[in-house]
């Protein structure tokens, strides 16, 4: 049975049988041999049964799980009075009804008997539960000694219901100081109303009513105990009846104070409730930021809640716009027109932007403009940074602001222009943020150019380097195979840094393999593919239309033929070619005239561009790079140099191509240990090998 | 980067004095915009104390270089230390632009 899960149901039953015992005892007494029973119960027996009952029903009270949910003291009182309260009275009502309507049958008789029982029985039920409703709200939030101050009066009380058991009557007098020392426990307790303070006004009011309801529900029956006449009275002024008088009027002196404090809490009501509609003004504030709102909202939330606040009959934001987005003027109630001459009449007096209140507006320079309003109030929105607005809002009656508005408002304006700035600065990482996304992008595209794959064959060894200083960079190199066991190897650099040089480097690439294209027309096999120095004249005449003025690229392009075993270059101002001579055993820099691209953009650029030939012997090797090699500094800012790159080579020239490049970076690395990378940085080496045979050959 | 102007009937002289890069370029490019400076025969740049130029300083003088030639006004550089006058010469320039050793050279020219 689900009842017999709950431990305290137990208790229930418990105090439903206790209850009928009462009703058999009650009977017995009443009617002596009722129901042929031979027995006439003891007066004393009577009383300690509705002790006992009286004992278990408030055991059961006490045990029962809270009933107040959150603050809701309104329902927690409501379901008091519909439940117990209304049923104990009702079963009253029925009572009194029976003993009018059937005067003689009632009087004396069974029915009349099982009836004030039950009505005892209801009553008692009714007190338990008052009083512990009582403690619940008494216990509200308090402190550790109130609720050890509660238990104490409970034992009191509890004691009280053992007089009964007591073989004598104490004497009057010391009755009367027991109860009255309990009375005035009651009476001290009673004045532990926290509660109240959580109402509203509306709720403040309901619990007036139903404090005053309970306190009729308990003068009813007071009523009643004293007009029911009966052969035995099991409620009474007796001692023996003290923890019943007491509960009573513990549960009723609570009620009343309870209904004092709260009705004498009306007139403040409001002012509470302003308070709370600022502290939650200020909360949904504060979350809209948190929420990622427009600034428009925020304005929006501001505007509502100063005029919410200050109860403004009519209102205007004024914000001072810096471009067409930025329009956030509302209004409320006022004409345009009045608000402008509003703000022209106070900066006439230089009173523009600044805080202002005036509670007579009738008075004075105001009275000119025959505003329908008697007070005015402006707060302006600024920061150390901006100055963002005004907020002007009217009252129709004099002397409607005062200064506590006026802070009030003042913590709205510092609030929202807090939010304002807190959202620009959102937007700007954001925007920071898409930039770096779109950086990153540019830096994926830009490394998907770069060669992943050198070249391989058996004539040569190749090796290569090349980072970036920023995201995007403006250093590039490139291969191309050729027909004819021939190579073109393009290197470069663009001036300049970040995106535009990065765009540079995609179009100088899509010009290197646009031209480096077999021409359909060539007369011989020498014309298929254009030379080193007409690939720049038209790389120079192609970029001389989309280059910035000030902007020119460097580049150098070979083309190997290891058919022969040779390779021309042509120079367009980029760095010069270091070069490792096996048959002079001397490494020396290629000097070779040649102007970089971008630089004359009208014809006459094949004057400034030169091809050199050269015939390479095995185990030559050459070294080609960017300026961001020989320019990079040092701690004392010198500069790497063509030199120390020279004298690198002579060092290693013997090795792997991929050991020349890693003894060039080691001392490179070395020498500018600790600084920043200031340029793009680009090393190729290529060494040359006896070509071998290759199968089928 | 610090710029003096020593400007005569027919010459404007412009002393250069630093590091000529990218930050430092603006300054140049502003005294080089200048409208009157169509007007006069001869501009000479003092480079003794140019250390360092990069190729923001470079992209300075050449996207003045037709603008100059246009007008008939001659951009002269003297005084070049070695190190600057190899940056001027890698990218090709000496072939575009007077690179003279002194001040009396310059005003030869």
């Amino acid at each position: 049975m689900a009842v017999l899960r709950k431990p305290f149901s137990l208790l229930g039953i418990a105090a439903l049988l206790s209850w009928l015992a009462l009703l058999a005892a009650a009977l017995l007494y009443a009617h002596p041999g009722l129901g042929g029973v031979p027995y006439s119960t003891p007066a004393g027996l009577i009383l300690i049964l509705q002790a006992l009952f009286t004992a278990v029903v408030f055991l059961y009270e006490r045990k029962s799980p809270e009933r107040l949910r959150g603050v809701d003291f309104i329902g927690l009182l409501q379901r008091m009075l519909l439940g117990p309260a209304l049923l104990a009275v009702s079963s009253v009502g029925l009572h009194q009804l029976l003993q009018m309507l059937l005067p003689d049958y009632t009087t004396g008789s069974v029915l009349h008997t099982v009836l004030y029982t039950l009505n005892v029985g209801l009553f008692v039920l009714l007190l338990a539960r008052t009083n512990y409703a009582w403690r619940t709200l008494m216990l509200f939030r308090s402190s550790e000694r109130l609720q050890r101050q509660w238990v104490a009066f409970e034992l009191l009380l509890g004691a009280t219901l053992l007089l009964r058991l007591l073989p004598y009557t104490p004497p009057a007098g010391l009755s009367a100081a027991v109860l009255g020392v309990l009375a005035a426990f009651g009476v001290y307790l009673s004045g532990r109303q926290k509660w109240v303070a959580y109402l509203s006004r509306r709720q403040k009011l309901e619990a007036v009513l139903l404090q005053l309801a309970i306190i009729g529900v308990m003068g009813i029956f007071v009523a009643y105990f004293l007009y029911t006449r009966l052969g035995f009275r099991m409620v009474g002024p007796a001692p023996q009846n003290a923890f019943l008088l007491l509960n009573a009027f513990f549960a009723s002196f609570y009620a009343l104070m309870g209904l004092l404090v709260t009705f004498f809490n009306l007139p403040t009501a409001g002012v509470f409730e302003q308070k709370r509609e600022e502290i939650l003004s200020m909360q949904r504030l504060t979350q809209l930021i948190q929420r990622g709102q427009t600034t428009a909202e925020v304005y929006q939330m501001f505007f509502d809640s100063a005029i919410q606040t200050t109860g403004a009959d009519a209102a205007w934001l004024q914000i001072e716009a810096i471009d067409e987005e930025d329009r956030h003027d509302l209004y409320y109630q006022l004409p345009a027109d009045q608000g402008s001459a509003i703000r022209g009449m106070l900066a006439e007096f230089n009173l523009g932007n600044l805080e202002y209140f005036n509670n007579d507006l009738s008075g004075g320079s105001f009275r000119q403009l025959q505003l329908p309003f008697g007070s005015l109030m402006v707060m302006p929105l600024s920061s150390s940074k901006r100055q963002y607005g005004n907020i002007y809002l009217l009252q129709e009656p004099v002397q409607a602001f005062d200064r506590e508005s006026l802070s009030i408002l003042q913590t709205f304006a510092s609030q929202t222009v807090l939010s304002i700035e807190n959202l620009q600065l959102i937007q700007a990482s954001m925007r920071t943020q898409r930039v770096q996304d779109e950086l990153k992008i540019a830096s994926a595209v830009q490394d998907s150019l770069i060669p992943k794959n050198l070249p391989i064959d058996n004539w040569f060894e190749i090796s290569s380097y090349a980072v970036a200083a920023t995201e995007v960079g403006g250093d590039f190199y490139d291969f191309l195979h050729l027909p004819g066991r021939r190579l073109a190897v393009l290197i470069g650099d663009v001036s300049g840094k970040g995106v535009t040089a990065a765009f540079h480097v995609a179009q100088m690439k899509g010009i290197f393999h646009a031209l480096m294209q077999e021409n359909p027309l060539a007369r011989n096999e020498r014309e298929k593919y254009p030379v080193p120095s007409q690939f720049m004249t038209q790389a120079n005449d192609a970029l001389g239309r989309c280059l910035e003025k000030s902007a020119f690229i460097t580049a150098s392009l070979y083309i190997i033929d290891y058919e022969h075993g040779g390779f021309v270059f042509a120079r367009a101002g980029h760095c010069h070619t270091l070069y490792y001579h096996s048959i002079k055993e001397e490494v020396s820099y290629f000097q070779t005239p040649g102007l970089g691209l971008g630089i004359i953009r009208h014809d006459g650029y094949e004057k400034h561009i030169k091809n050199q030939f050269y015939d390479y012997n095995p185990s030559d090797v050459m070294v080609i790079y960017t300026d961001g090699i020989v320019e990079a500094r040092d701690a004392a800012q010198d500069e790497y140099g063509e030199e120390r790159l020279q004298r690198m080579l002579e060092e290693s020239y013997y090795l792997d191509a991929d050991q020349i490049k890693a003894h060039i970076l080691a001392d490179l690395h070395e020498f500018t240990k600790g600084q920043p990378m200031h340029d793009d940085q680009t090393l190729l080496v290529i060494k040359f090998r006896s070509a071998q045979p290759e199968a089928g050959h | 980067m610090k710029i003096t102007q020593h400007a005569t009937d027919t010459t404007l002289t412009l002393a250069l004095n630093g590091e000529l890069d990218a930050s430092s370029s603006v300054l140049l490019d502003n005294e080089l915009s200048k409208p009157e400076i169509l007007r006069t025969q001869k501009v000479l740049i003092d480079c003794q104390q140019l250390n360092y130029i990069s190729s923001a300083g470079l992209g300075v003088f050449i996207s003045h270089l037709q603008t100059f030639q246009d007008a008939n006004v001659k951009l002269v550089f003297f005084n070049m230390q070695e190190k600057v006058r190899n940056v001027f010469e890698i990218l090709g320039l000496d072939s575009l632009m007077t690179i003279v050793p002194s001040e009396a050279d310059a005003a030869a020219v």
